[in-house]
């Protein structure tokens, strides 16, 4: 039996379980550097007092500006000074630097710093920054706050909605999220005194692409900075883009010749790094009359703060909602103006999932009203819609391999029971008090992409492929460097597990090197669930490569056909045989005894590969359970159901790991977490008990259920599912919360369902002026 | 996130923390639990120059019960009011029963989560006067006594008073909380708390707590008591719903009256965590279910 496919126990939790995980701010012995930041949102800087560094300090050194490039039209190019130049543009934009012995001293010095800041005018929410007379974030480089749009539609577009039977209108909007990771950023760098080396210590999640880009902008030679992530107290995205501040970090250890930390507190994480998913969406959206959706036009907004994210850029939503909203479904004719709007707020990069959550709160939400108004099961219209032959090719040319759409929604609607559900519900209709909903939500998650999709989006740089080495020492252990950035996924114990089957050997034989530029092979490290199907793939090819040379080594040994070589449980044996050597024994041949190899063969035994794929569609459905009280608008979860179809799945257990960590993710953005600015552009969410993350209290226990269908787009079968808890939650929770109230003609497309927008609905649908009242019909033919 | 520079002094005794306090001052800041301070001192919020750490100070953390009256010393954590115990004059220790033995528990749970309410005191909550703070809430529906001493001194300080506005209170710079009073309530109350927070153990965005007192004989209620935080700067009463309770029989309509007339009565500010009318709505809700609660418990 395999070790793919089996639930071993996670190599990395012992050292992070016993709390001798090593972090950034485990390091240790440098001084501490705190950034002054910007107190107000928008302002021309006319000096800056006190002991600190400020954007001269740069310049004189000659250090450059970030450019994060999209090579497309309606893209607004800039460059982003590592320090504020002459404007704030967010609260909490980094102006100036100070370093002192300790962080407390480091925090005493920057109060002493005097930011003297001419205030002006901002644009802070969507509506005020789109607004036509809008104060401008970039007044010298661009004419509006629009930075990125894109538009397309398909031909028959307009006379399909001419013909349909009944046409949908909707807005969705989410509120602004932060990743929030347990670890904040941070970086630590020492310069070595002779030769000027330097060694970063960063909490990043893409170190190999974090050293290119601080050496461009320090104009040093790569080989001169070492790029380490130690362990990483979780990322989701927020630690994928380039920090200024990592940058800074590099440049005061070589300009000071003293080691030097940042260490990120809770509130600078909150207010200064970045945020994600602030979306407007409205929907036109055509149904023939046996509810299958024929048509759908659509106007995405996304607010991107005051400047892009290297080398992201701030497309990646909106150009992500362009591309992606026709979803799971066979929907024909799609038209879509698509825009990222600059405000006077934090910058955003992509957080777990990107657009997809609103992307599929929006389709889903779609779906459940015209469920309503065309008089069909919620099942039932989605039963009708989503995609069953493949590939199937989306309208913005998007290739969805083989995916269990309606098999994964069967299953998990069996599951629920229904029908049991549906009794409660008119039990406690009759009764009052808290009353019960179910929501169901299916969904694709686009994972494992490479260089091909990379490069369609015509970024500046095009990351992509993965690299791996692949090497048995004589004791026969086997190392496996990787350019992936693991951080708490377990991808060291699942890329052991296809080491082991493909050499015979044991997980526990395998060590797994990330993370470190020096001892890594270039890579673009962990985002965008991509890990376990690119170092997945490479591992799977440098494993087979080892195999081949392990068996020929074999073959020599044993005086048998190479082909006849059987490699397991640590022996090579002669196939149908009890012939056969130690493949520890054969490792010290290939090292210790090269005489014994035929003339010409290379000694050792190392491989390298790499992997490189177009992509592969995960599918699940989610369906959540909620209690809703009428009264406070309060939400509980009451139970949550995945079925989720990943492929083959190399550890289960680490599968459902990533799953429920990304329920959970999906459940805060549906009810609780929200960034918050007032008018002036203050950001009122800066500590924990304003930012709500849930609690365990919070979050249900979450059944999950799997279907595995072995894709012939990725070499290991695997697909990529890190996203995908986060991405179908949202949809499911808000349409169980509108389920529950459905009969109170309530209808809220809003995330986060906070108790005060949901205490909201019910009031205005009490009114008669419910937000979905133009569609007052709708309400009444409502169902099931 | 790393405080100002500040002194810290740690008296052993209640004399050596008054003395510290008289020298000191203004400057100083009593740190009990240090559950809201040292956060505060962490955001920079809060900058005593001089901190005087309670935590050595015996005698600060009995309960005992006379006349009718339950006195928490300051220095009492949460987690044991969630099964209040009291000594009794010949040195035994028992479980403090009736109607606020009931009510503690109940209330002692929405404080904090276990870590907080293991750490933090029920004097430290007092004194540090949160208006959402359950044990505000309380100490001011059940109109408390609180118990503060300064050199050369002692007075009593009703709870009506005690609380001025948000984080603020009646206690002098000199002045140490040692202790608080509360009615135990006697068989003919009822009395009842609710909550409503965003996330379990998180500040209340709206509590309620509700005691009425019903004459044995006819069931109807003699007199009433309605608290409320999250709508000012301090906990407050709400006198005329209160009125209304008085002299009629519990029941779900005099309840939802009662309730409508409490969310009329409060004139709260929003924020962040929820506008004005929004808050009224709570008020509504938690009032009625206290009331609801309280009447649960008596039958």
């Amino acid at each position: 039996m395999g070790w793919v496919g089996r639930s071993i126990r996670r190599v990395e939790d012992p050292t992070l379980l016993c709390g001798a995980g090593m972090f950034v701010g485990d390091i240790g012995g440098a001084a501490a550097v705190r950034f002054v930041r910007s107190p107000v949102a928008s302002g021309r800087i006319r000096a800056v007092r006190g002991p600190a560094y400020t954007i001269a300090d740069l310049d004189a050194d000659g250090v450059g500006n970030i450019e994060a490039v999209l090579h497309r039209p309606d893209y607004v190019r800039l460059a982003q000074p590592l320090l504020a130049r002459e404007r704030v543009r967010y609260v909490g934009e980094p102006v100036a630097v100070v370093v002192g012995a300790t962080a407390a001293e480091a925090e005493d010095l920057a109060e002493q710093v005097e930011l003297d800041i001419e205030s002006l005018p901002a644009a802070v929410g969507l509506e005020a920054a789109l607004d036509p007379d809008a104060p401008l974030v970039h007044p010298d480089e661009a004419e509006s706050n629009v930075m990125v749009a894109g538009e397309m539609a398909t031909p028959e577009l307009a006379g399909a909605l001419e013909r349909a039977h009944v046409i949908v209108e909707l807005e969705i909007l989410s509120g602004r999220q932060a990743a929030l990771p347990l670890e904040a950023r941070g970086s630590h760098a020492v310069t070595e005194r002779f030769g000027g080396r330097t060694t970063l210590h960063a909490s990043i999640q893409a170190p190999h692409m974090i050293r290119t880009v601080i050496c461009d902008l320090l104009g040093m030679p790569e080989a001169d900075l070492r790029v380490v992530a130690p362990d990483v107290g979780g990322a989701f995205g927020q630690k994928l883009p380039l920090a200024r501040e990592d940058a800074v970090v590099v440049w005061l250890s070589r300009r000071l010749g003293r080691p030097v930390a940042w260490i990120e507190d809770r509130s600078e994480n909150l207010m200064a790094s970045w945020h994600s998913r602030e979306q407007r969406y409205r929907l036109r959206a055509g149904f023939n009359a046996a509810a299958h959706l024929e048509a759908l036009e659509a106007d995405v907004v996304a607010n991107v703060g005051a400047w892009p994210c290297y080398p992201i850029t701030w497309g990646v939503e909106p150009l992500m909602a362009l591309a992606e909203l026709p979803g799971p479904y066979t929907l024909e004719h799609y038209g879509v103006r698509s825009r990222g709007v600059a405000s006077h707020t934090c910058p955003m990069s992509p957080y777990r999932g990107v657009s997809r959550p609103v992307i599929t709160l929006a389709l889903e939400r779609l779906m459940d009203i015209a469920a309503a108004r065309l008089g069909v099961d919620p099942v039932e219209i989605r039963r009708r819609n989503l995609q069953s032959d493949f590939p199937h090719i989306s309208p913005t040319g998007l290739r969805h391999d083989e995916g269990t759409y309606r098999e994964a929604m069967e299953l998990a609607v069996s599951h629920v029971d229904m029908g049991a559900f549906r009794a409660r519900q008119d039990a406690a209709r009759a009764a009052g008090g808290p009353q019960p909903g179910i929501g169901i939500c299916t969904f694709s998650e686009r994972t494992g992409y490479g260089t091909p999709a990379f490069a369609a989006r015509a970024m500046g740089v095009t990351p992509g492929f993965e690299n791996v080495e692949l090497s048995m020492d004589p004791s026969g252990y086997v190392t496996l460097r990787i350019g992936a950035s693991p951080h708490g996924q377990g991808l060291e114990t699942a890329l052991s597990q296809i080491v082991a089957d493909e050499v015979g050997t044991d997980p526990g034989r395998v060590r797994v090197v990330a993370s470190d530029t020096d001892r890594t092979p270039y890579g673009w490290g962990s985002f965008a669930s991509r890990a376990m199907v690119l170092a997945g793939g490479a591992t799977y090819l440098a494993a087979q490569k080892l195999a081949t040379q392990l068996g020929s080594l074999a073959a020599e040994v044993l005086e048998a056909a190479a082909d006849d070589i059987v490699l397991a449980d640590g022996r090579a044996t002669v196939a149908g045989t009890s012939v056969g050597v130690d493949i520890a024994e054969l490792a010290r041949i290939a090292h210790h005894h090269t005489q014994r190899l035929p003339t010409g063969t290379m000694p050792g035994l190392s491989e390298q590969a790499g992997y490189d794929p177009a992509g592969t569609f995960s599918n699940a459905c989610h369906v959540a359970e909620v209690d809703v009280d009428p009264d406070t608008g309060g939400v509980s979860m009451r139970r949550f159901v995945v079925v989720e179809d990943a492929g083959r799945l190399i550890n289960p257990m680490i599968a459902d790991g990533q799953i429920r960590g990304g329920v959970a993710q999906g459940i805060a953005n549906a009810l609780l977490e929200e960034v918050v600015y007032d008018e002036d552009g203050n950001i009122l969410t800066t500590s924990l008990m304003d930012y709500l993350p849930p609690t365990i209290a919070e979050i249900p226990n979450i059944e999950i259920l799997h279907l595995e269908t072995a894709s012939d787009a990725t070499i290991t079968g695997a697909k990529g599912l890190g996203e995908g808890g986060t991405i179908g939650a949202p949809a499911a929770v808000l349409n169980a919360v509108n389920d529950a109230l459905a009969h109170l003609g309530v209808e809220l497309n809003e995330m986060p369902a906070t108790p005060e927008r949901v205490r909201a609905a019910v009031r205005a649908a009490a009114c008669g002026d419910s937000p979905g009242d133009t569609d007052r019909s709708t309400q009444e033919a409502a169902v099931r | 996130m790393k405080p100002a520079r500040f002194a810290y002094t740690a008296p052993d005794t209640v004399e050596g923390t008054l003395d510290a306090l008289d020298r000191f001052g203004d400057e100083a800041k009593v740190l009990s639990g240090g559950q809201s301070l040292v956060p505060m001192m962490n955001f920079r919020l809060a900058r005593p120059e001089v901190i005087v750490d309670i935590g050595r100070v015996s005698g600060l953390d009995g309960m005992s019960v006379s006349n009718g009256t339950l006195t928490v010393g300051a220095r009492v954590v949460h987690s044991r009011l969630e099964a209040p115990t009291v000594s009794t004059p010949d040195g035994r220790s028992e479980s403090l029963g009736g109607v606020l033995g009931s009510l503690l528990p109940v209330v002692a749970r929405f404080v904090g989560h276990l870590p907080i309410r293991v750490r933090g005191t029920f004097g430290g909550s007092i004194a540090h006067a949160d208006p959402a703070a359950e044990w505000c809430i309380l100490a001011r529906t059940l109109d408390a006594e609180m118990v503060a001493l300064r050199q050369g001194g002692e007075r009593t300080i009703p709870a009506a008073d005690f609380f001025e506005t948000v984080f603020t209170t009646a206690l002098a710079a000199e002045e140490l909380l040692v202790a608080v009073r509360l009615p135990i309530l006697g068989e003919d109350w009822r009395a009842g708390f609710c909550e409503f927070s965003r996330r379990a153990g998180d500040f209340a965005v709206v509590a309620a707590m509700t005691a009425v007192r019903l004459e044995p004989a006819t069931g109807a209620i003699a007199e009433a008591r309605i608290g409320v935080g999250g709508v000012a700067g301090v906990p407050v009463r709400l006198p005329a719903a209160e009125a209304m309770l008085v002299g009629e029989t519990p029941g779900a309509g005099l309840h939802a009256a009662a309730a409508e007339a409490a969310a009329g009565e409060v004139d709260p500010v929003g924020d962040l965590h929820g506008s004005a009318a929004y808050r009224r709505d709570l008020v509504r809700a938690m009032v009625a279910r206290s009331l609801a609660q309280g009447a649960g418990a008596s039958g």
